[in-house]
This record gives structure tokens, C-alpha cells and sequence, in this order.
């Protein structure tokens, strides 16, 4: 038999990886973070206590991240519902899902600005003429809809990348526990509910948490279309520390920021493991 | 690829220990935009002509200013050598100067050698009494109109605000004519678009004795202007709001504004083959409030010396040889970049090629600065707030000058 | 009755298909659309849906002008290294989580999740600091190490939750016949859990595909630039001006070779427990 120590020789290499790339420079992140212009101190964190925009821009991203994954989550569960039924050319469909999440943000954040132009963006267009609107609409230029085009973005963007984390997971799902179920007698609405959500937690809590975390660092796509515009309704945490290190030149307190976005990260990620575990008890 | 490039290293540090020997020989490293790569190089190949141990090498990463910025600002916060000179927007010259990170050129590039450079590109190259900069291309703001719809309804260019906005009401024909398009998405540009108004008003964001004084009544006619073009008088199409250069010139291009605030690029594009506007096009300095002078925001590039660079003497060398009169000219003729001696501009060869430089030449002079102040991107992302806030009906110019001077005072206390 | 119900499922399925891929695809039609326009046609406002004349102008300048090839060759280098050291990295850590009984496992999954919390942002100063340090400006590895540690994380957390699925009298059966545990997961878990590997693999790779501030930060010789860096040199002749043509040929090149990757790869997705020789 193997030793216990052994067993744990397998987390090496993640260890050093994680250790070296990441740990590393959040330590050092977090050094920087008590270091202001006259010394040590909390210096940071006091100011960021009385900083209206942070309070503003965590709002900001809150609103997109919570839009976002819950659209997300929906439309991506529908999409693999939907290319996990076997029918002729499946394949290539499932390449063709993948392609948004394959085009590069910054460039389709270009793109995007355009069908959301408001006298010769598709976006506009489409519902002018077809009567939906009764006039063209400046989709980035009020703060409410500047925000929704941003999430229809991302949503875009990102449902690949839930409906093939869920797709997998349907896949694992043993197909003789449907045909048991079909014996009997219960009908596809009933099997969904009672077989795949049930067996799907697992990957549905992956997705959600790897693409909360990842909506709420969003970037590339509001830096391009808005820059956190108009009147600073959509400006994220990510852009105001990305601003504060190069456009303010003071890492210091961009380091503190960083410290406190992740403690709130942090306190969502165990309220959901949380929640998750007291689920798994009653199930 | 590898053994390739550990080829080229072996080389060089090869060429470097023999170059020890006698003149140095070596590499300067720039960082430029991809756009007007060819005419650089050319630049660098005249250069090595006249100094055969020099090199120049153009990296040309980004067409994105703030791209580029955050390749500089990596290097000097890690305090890296990779660039030996420094091609600066006029903004980034007191931000860089005030860490340190770049070399003050006074004893090279004295007040006598400045005498024929305009004089808002010295004055923005200027930070805390000491030159970081020489200047190797302007840029200003100015007023773009259809000379045919004006001569039509038989109207002069405007010079006042009022007379602008007359026009524009007058002009337009929507949903296919609109008056007037401007930069008015939240970003540097916006700032640009409004500190132009606000000059023209008689107002400025600090005074002479540095004092902030952006909460006044010029800054809420300046602000006022521009919120009735866009909600009260609607000139401007919806969109406004989000637009920056180039949905402004995509419009007009397209002959749907009759007015357009811009850079003095968009001048030749309106003018290529096929362009709908091809010859209806006249531009004048930006107008101003009546018995008020006109201002134009002072864009523009110019370059400077990292303050860890190896090579400081030879990049200073290709400081002087680039922004010498024959190398402008030469920049200009092969990318149509705007020179910075004022010599240039009564150029027979540049008059020729470039015939309205002599109206550009009124609006350069004209230009004036962003404030040169160490936080000027803090100001600014404060301005850009609060001018898009009360350009989408959230704050009144009232509001919104005094939460600016509040904001800005708070930031500049901070340390 | 039945044969009825099959027909209306079966168009159904088709009308689901074909909104998925016009849902999908129609953004990316445009930039094809939009690379074989000639340049006045791009910009023009409103815009001409169908290109009244097609132009390969745009290919021929992002191919002629721009090491494009090279490019190419870089991310597919960085991707795949990025991918493969993620997946070697995070699976034997995975397996041992899942199925090794360790102690604190709890504990170590939520640190490893605790290093995908992290703004992208942050690590931008340190890594170039470390990179310039070592003298890794430039090599490809200043791209896969980083790449891969960000989606260690991923990896690790997907894999654990496939592999725990893996019935356990397969490994004890193995146990018997005298596999080592390394043997164990070469042999047993990985052939099984191929979904999840195919499906962490697309998504790595393609994270690595796009990013682009590491690789702009990292990479400053021309001919070491990977795609997305390589997409932002493309020059409308003016910094304000877009070169879209330009632009959307890019993209349609380097999409290319992300459908053949996820066409391989997605092959696998429906292997693996479904299929093959175990039954849940």
C-alpha cells in the first residue's frame, strides 16, 4: 500500500504553480496595500472606507455580475439541454456554440458598440422598424440601458462557457436512470426536475462559481464600450483599480481595493458553499 | 524559435562588448503606435545612416493610446530599462516627471532652442520649471462645417457659441442632418470637447496661481452650452453621449452632421476619393463666447528620455536629429503628421501638399494645454463624471461644477 | 399517434438548432461579411448588409503586411502549453482529492479556489517584475506558466467533481490487479473522465487563445506577439480611426483554427462514461 505522505505528492505541482504565479504576487499585493506615503499603516483601507466611487463601482459590478450569471445560467442550461439530444451534425453544432467564447473580448466589444449605435446600430434598427420602438434608442447612453447592452454582451459572450460545463455534466448522467423513470411513468417535466437539476448541482454550482468570479473582474468589454460611462454607471471594480495603478500611479491603494474585493468574493464564495452543504444534507 | 533568438541576444551583447572599444554602438528602443510605423522607419534608417553605431528599434504595439501607456508605466513601476526614449501624449508629461521616471532635457534643449516650436507644445513639455519633452507632432481641436449647406443658406462660418447653435438649428434636418456631433462619451476626449468651451467662455479649471476655480459661471454657461446642444435644442443625434472620434467622423463623413468638433485627422479622410463630402468641407478654430478669445485643446506627441535607460546620451541624439526641421517635414510628407516648428507651417513643399495648414496654423497657436498638473487623470476622470452626468439629464451644470470643484479638491488631498 | 409526436419534436428540434446557431453564429457572419467588403463599404453609414463587391484586399493586407502566420503559430504554441501544463498540473491533484481520502481536502479545495479570486489585474506587476527578472521577456513559457496557474483553479474544481463520480469498485478492482495509484489515473479515471478533461481542455485553451494584457506586457519583439496583440498593431492610419476589414479578416483567420481544436476536441465529450467500458 501506499503511504498517506505519497498521496499528497499529487498536490505538488498545483502547489508550485499556484504558489509562484499566484500566491506570490497576492502576498506582495497585500504588503503593498499597507504601505502609504508616510509609512506603514491602514492608511488604505480608511481612505477606501470614505470612497464614494468604490462604494459606486461595487454596486455597479454587483448589478452585472448578478444579471448576467442568472441569464446566463438559464440560457446556458437550455443550450445544453438542447445539443445533449443526439441528432445528425451535433458535432458541429456544439462548435458553433462554442465560437462566441472563442472570439477575442476586446475586439467583439468593438463590434458591439456599433449594433448598439443609436442611428445606425442593428440593435436599434431592428426594433424601429419593426415597430417595437417608436424611436431610435441610444442604448449606451443612459445609465439603465447602457448596463443592460453590456449584460446582453457578456451574456453572449459567456453562455458557451456554461453550456459546456452542463453539458458535460448531462453527459455523466447515467442514461438508465431516465429509462427507469420513463417505466414509471413519469414525463420529461418531471424527469428534468426530479433526475437532471438534481445530478446537475454539482456542475451548476461549478458554473456559477467560476463565472460569478469571472463577471465580477469583467474588463475588456466595458473598458471598450463605455469606460465605465455614462456619468460612471457602469464602471466596475476592475476599471477603477486598473485606473488607480496606471492612470493615478498608486498601487498602494489600488493593493488595498484589490484586498477588499476579494474579502467580499471571498464571503460570497462560503455563503454559497454554505448554502450548497445545507442542500446537500436535505437531499 | 528559441535558438533563434538566444542568437540575436549573442549578437548583440557580442556587438556591445566590441562597441566598448571605441564610439559605442547600440540599440535605442522606442515605443510607438503601429500607425505611422513606415514614415518611423525610414526615420531610424536615415538616422543610422548619419550615426552608423546607433540603431533604432521601433516597437509598434498598439494603436491604443492607453495600451501604450500601461506598457510605459509597467516598465518604470518595475523600473525596467526595455525603453531608452519616450514618445509621450502631452498628458503623460507631468504624470511621468513628477515619479521620477523621466530625464529633465534642459541643459540639452535650452529656451534658445525652442524659439521655433509652438508655443502650447513647449509649455505642455514643461513641469515644475523643467523641460521633459521635445515636441515632434501637434494636434488641436478645431470646428469642422459643410461649407456647401452653410453657402447655401447663405450664412457665414460661425465664431460665437450663439451663432453655432443658430446654425445648427437652422441646418438640420433630421433624422438624416443632424447640427452638430462632438466627443461626448465619458472618456479623455469629452474633457478635450469641454475644456474648449470653457476657455472660449473665459473660464479655465485653475488659475494662473494654480488655484482651483472650475466651480464658476463661466463653467456653467460652458456646461450649459453644450447640455442645450445636446437636450434643449437637440442638435446632436441621441447618441451623442457615447460617441468619440470616430462615430463623430463616421457621421459627418457620411454627410449626416453639419458641424463637427475634431482633430485635424479627419480632415484628410473627409477629403479622400469617394468621400461623400469630398470638397464641401471648411474648417475654423472653435468658437467662442462673444468678446471672448477662442481655444483649441492641444493634443499631440513628443519625446522624451527614460530615466533608466542605458543609453541616454545616444537616445538623446536621436531626440535632436528626429524633431529637426527636415525630419518633420520628411514625417509629414510621408504620414501627414502635423509639425511642430512653427518654420514648417510657411513650408512651400507642406503648403503645397497640405493647403489648409494655414488655417491649422491660426488653430495651433491658439491651442493651449490641459492643466499640467501630476493628477491630471484623477481631474480628468472627475470632470468626465460629472460633464456625462449632466449631459444625460442627471446633474445641472450648476451641480455639476461644484461637485467637480468638491471631488477634485477631496482627490488632490489625498495622498 | 406516437410516430406524430416524433415529427412535432423532431421540428422542434430543427426551429431550437437553427435559432441556436444564427444565435451563435451571427455575429461572427458579420465580421466574414464585413472582411470581403471593400474599405468604403465598411464604413459606410447605414450600413450594406451584403457586400455589393467582394474584396480579398483585407486578407492580403493582414497577411502580407503582419506576420500573421507567426502570430498564429505563438498562441497555438501558448495555448496548447498553457493547456496541457493546466491539465497535468491539476489532474493528479484532482484525482487525489477525489478519491485519496486526504486529510483537510475540504481546506485545500478552498484554497485553490481562493487563487481564482483575484482580478486579473493584480498580477500584471509582479508577473512582469518576475518575468523581466528571469529574463523571460519574449519566450513563450512567460505566457504558459502564468496561463496555466490562472486556471489551475478551474481545472482542479471541474476534474474533482467528475472524478468523485467515478464509481469506486473500478479503482478497488484496479487496486487488486496491482495498479499503482499513478497507474490508477493514467489508465483508469482519465480514459473515464475524458467529458471533463475535453471540456476543462477547450475552455483553458481558449482562455489562453484571447488573453491579451500578459501577452501585450510580456511580449514586445513583433515576431513573439500571439494573436489578440497582434489583432491591436492592425492600423487604420490614425489612432482614431478602426480598421474593421482589416480587423474582421483577422478574426475569421484566427477562428479557424479555435473550431478545429474544439471540433477534435468535443468528439470526446460524448465518450467517456456514456460510452465505453463502464456503466454507472
Amino acid at each position: 500500500m501506499d503511504s498517506v505522505l505519497k498521496r499528497y505528492l499529487f498536490l505538488i505541482p498545483v502547489a508550485i504553480l499556484l504558489g509562484l504565479i499566484v500566491f506570490y504576487p497576492v502576498l506582495r499585493c497585500a504588503g503593498l496595500s499597507f504601505t502609504t506615503h508616510d509609512g506603514l499603516g491602514f492608511g488604505n483601507y480608511a481612505r477606501a472606507f470614505g470612497d464614494a466611487r468604490l462604494a459606486a463601482t461595487l454596486w455597479n459590478t454587483t448589478v452585472f455580475t448578478v444579471f448576467s450569471l442568472v441569464l446566463e445560467i438559464i440560457l446556458g442550461l437550455a443550450l445544453a439541454l438542447c445539443i445533449n439530444v443526439s441528432f445528425r451534425g451535433r458535432g458541429i453544432v456544439r462548435a458553433i456554440v462554442l465560437i462566441p467564447w472563442a472570439l477575442p473580448p476586446a475586439v467583439m466589444a468593438l463590434g458591439w458598440t456599433w449594433i448598439f449605435n443609436d442611428v445606425y446600430g442593428v440593435a436599434s434598427d431592428i426594433l424601429y422598424r419593426t415597430g417595437l420602438a417608436s424611436e431610435k434608442i441610444a442604448w449606451l447612453a443612459t445609465p439603465g440601458k447602457a448596463m443592460l447592452s453590456l449584460v446582453i454582451a457578456d451574456v453572449w459572450k459567456t453562455t458557451p462557457f456554461v453550456a459546456i460545463i452542463l453539458l458535460a455534466g448531462l453527459q455523466s448522467i447515467p442514461k438508465s436512470l431516465y429509462e427507469a423513470a420513463a417505466i414509471d411513468g413519469a414525463g420529461p417535466v418531471r424527469r428534468f426536475f426530479m433526475i437532471t437539476l438534481p445530478l446537475l448541482r454539482p456542475h451548476l454550482l461549478l458554473a456559477v462559481l467560476f463565472r460569478g468570479i469571472q463577471a465580477f473582474g469583467v474588463f475588456d468589454l466595458i473598458w471598450v464600450m463605455t469606460r465605465g460611462g455614462p456619468a460612471g454607471s457602469t464602471e466596475t471594480i476592475s476599471l477603477y483599480i486598473y485606473r488607480i495603478i496606471y492612470g493615478y500611479l498608486n498601487p498602494g491603494y489600488a493593493a488595498a481595493l484589490t484586498i477588499i474585493a476579494f474579502l467580499i468574493l471571498l464571503a460570497v464564495a462560503v455563503i454559497i458553499s454554505i448554502l450548497n452543504r445545507r442542500q446537500h444534507e436535505l437531499a | 524559435m528559441n535558438w533563434f533568438f538566444r542568437a540575436i541576444i549573442v549578437l548583440a551583447s557580442a556587438g556591445l562588448i566590441v562597441g566598448c572599444t571605441g564610439e559605442k554602438e547600440a540599440t535605442i528602443t522606442i515605443l510607438i503606435s503601429p500607425d505611422h510605423i513606415k514614415g518611423w522607419k525610414a526615420i531610424g534608417e536615415a538616422f543610422s545612416k548619419k550615426y552608423p553605431n546607433l540603431k533604432v528599434n521601433f516597437e509598434a504595439p498598439s494603436s491604443s493610446t492607453d495600451d501604450r501607456q500601461t506598457k510605459y508605466t509597467t516598465c518604470f513601476l518595475a523600473e525596467d530599462a526595455a525603453y531608452d526614449l519616450v514618445y509621450m501624449d502631452i498628458i503623460w508629461v507631468p504624470k511621468f516627471a513628477s515619479k521620477g521616471w523621466l530625464e529633465p532635457l534642459d541643459d540639452k534643449f535650452p529656451e534658445s532652442a525652442r524659439a521655433d516650436f509652438l508655443p502650447g507644445d513647449i509649455e505642455g513639455s514643461i513641469y515644475k520649471g523643467k523641460i521633459y519633452r521635445v515636441p515632434m507632432q501637434s494636434d488641436a481641436g478645431m470646428l469642422y462645417f459643410r461649407k456647401d449647406l452653410l453657402e447655401k443658406a447663405k450664412l457665414k462660418p460661425p465664431q460665437t457659441f450663439s451663432e453655432l447653435m443658430r446654425a445648427c438649428t437652422k441646418l438640420q434636418k433630421k433624422p438624416d442632418l443632424y447640427g452638430y456631433v462632438f466627443q461626448g462619451k465619458q472618456y479623455e476626449g469629452l474633457v478635450c470637447n469641454f475644456l474648449e468651451i470653457l476657455w472660449g467662455y473665459g473660464g479655465d479649471v485653475f488659475d494662473s496661481d494654480g488655484k482651483l476655480v472650475i466651480n464658476s459661471p463661466e463653467a456653467v454657461k460652458a456646461l450649459g452650452w453644450l447640455v442645450d446642444a445636446v437636450r434643449n435644442y437637440q442638435v446632436c443625434p441621441m447618441g451623442v453621449t457615447t460617441y468619440n472620434e470616430e462615430e463623430c467622423h463616421r457621421t459627418f463623413q457620411e454627410g449626416h452632421a453639419v458641424f463637427m468638433r475634431n482633430w485635424p485627422y479627419a480632415w484628410s479622410m473627409t477629403q479622400q476619393e469617394g468621400s461623400p463630402v469630398k470638397g464641401k468641407v471648411g474648417i475654423v478654430p472653435m468658437v467662442h463666447a462673444a468678446g471672448k478669445k477662442s481655444a483649441a485643446t492641444l493634443g499631440g506627441w513628443g519625446i522624451g528620455i527614460s530615466k533608466f535607460s542605458n543609453n541616454k546620451k545616444e537616445a538623446w541624439k536621436f531626440i535632436e536629429f528626429a524633431t529637426s526641421a527636415p525630419i518633420q517635414k520628411l514625417l509629414h510628407e510621408r504620414e501627414g503628421l502635423i509639425p511642430t516648428r512653427k518654420s514648417l507651417f510657411k513650408d512651400k513643399d507642406i503648403l503645397e501638399k497640405s493647403p489648409h495648414y494655414g488655417k491649422l496654423y491660426k488653430v495651433l497657436l491658439g491651442a493651449r494645454p490641459r492643466p499640467v498638473h501630476e493628477r491630471y487623470t484623477e481631474i480628468s476622470d472627475i470632470m468626465q463624471k460629472h460633464l456625462s452626468a449632466s449631459l444625460i439629464g442627471d446633474e445641472t451644470p450648476r451641480q455639476a461644477a461644484r461637485l467637480m470643484a468638491v471631488e477634485i479638491e477631496v482627490a488632490l488631498g489625498q495622498k | 399517434m406516437n410516430s406524430h409526436k416524433k415529427t412535432t419534436n423532431r421540428i422542434l428540434l430543427i426551429v431550437l438548432v437553427a435559432l441556436i446557431i444564427s444565435y451563435s453564429l451571427a455575429p461572427f457572419l458579420w465580421q466574414v461579411l464585413t472582411s470581403i467588403k471593400p474599405e468604403k463599404e465598411v464604413i459606410s453609414i447605414p450600413p450594406t448588409y451584403l457586400p455589393t463587391k467582394v474584396s480579398f484586399e483585407n486578407y492580403k493586407k493582414v497577411f502580407m503586411e503582419k506576420p500573421f502566420g507567426w502570430w498564429i503559430f505563438n498562441s497555438v504554441l501558448v495555448a496548447m502549453g498553457a493547456t496541457l501544463l493546466a491539465l497535468a498540473a491539476g489532474a493528479p491533484a484532482a484525482y487525489a482529492l477525489a478519491r485519496l481520502r486526504l486529510r483537510g481536502t475540504g481546506v485545500i479545495l478552498k484554497l485553490i479556489l481562493v487563487g481564482a479570486l483575484f482580478p486579473q489585474i493584480v498580477y500584471l506587476l509582479p508577473l512582469f517584475e518576475m518575468v523581466s527578472a528571469l529574463g523571460l521577456m519574449n519566450n513563450p513559457l512567460a505566457l504558459i506558466i502564468p496561463y496555466a496557474a490562472l486556471n489551475v483553479p478551474f481545472v482542479v474544481w471541474i476534474l474533482y467533481s467528475f472524478f468523485r463520480q467515478v464509481p469506486g469498485d473500478l479503482e478497488d478492482a484496479a487496486l487488486v490487479d496491482g495498479f499503482s495509484r499513478t497507474g490508477i489515473l493514467v489508465k483508469i479515471i482519465l480514459p473515464v473522465s475524458a467529458p471533463a478533461l475535453a471540456t476543462t481542455a477547450i475552455l483553458v485553451f481558449i482562455f489562453a487563445w484571447n488573453e491579451f494584457l500578459f501577452a501585450f506586457a510580456f511580449m514586445s519583439r513583433k515576431l513573439a506577439y500571439t494573436v489578440p496583440v497582434g489583432i491591436a498593431t492592425l492600423s487604420g492610419g490614425s489612432p482614431y480611426v478602426i480598421p474593421w476589414g482589416q480587423i474582421a479578416a483577422a478574426i475569421v483567420i484566427t477562428t479557424m483554427p479555435v473550431v478545429i481544436i474544439i471540433l477534435a476536441l468535443q468528439r470526446r465529450i460524448v465518450q467517456g462514461l456514456t460510452a465505453g467500458s463502464v456503466k454507472g
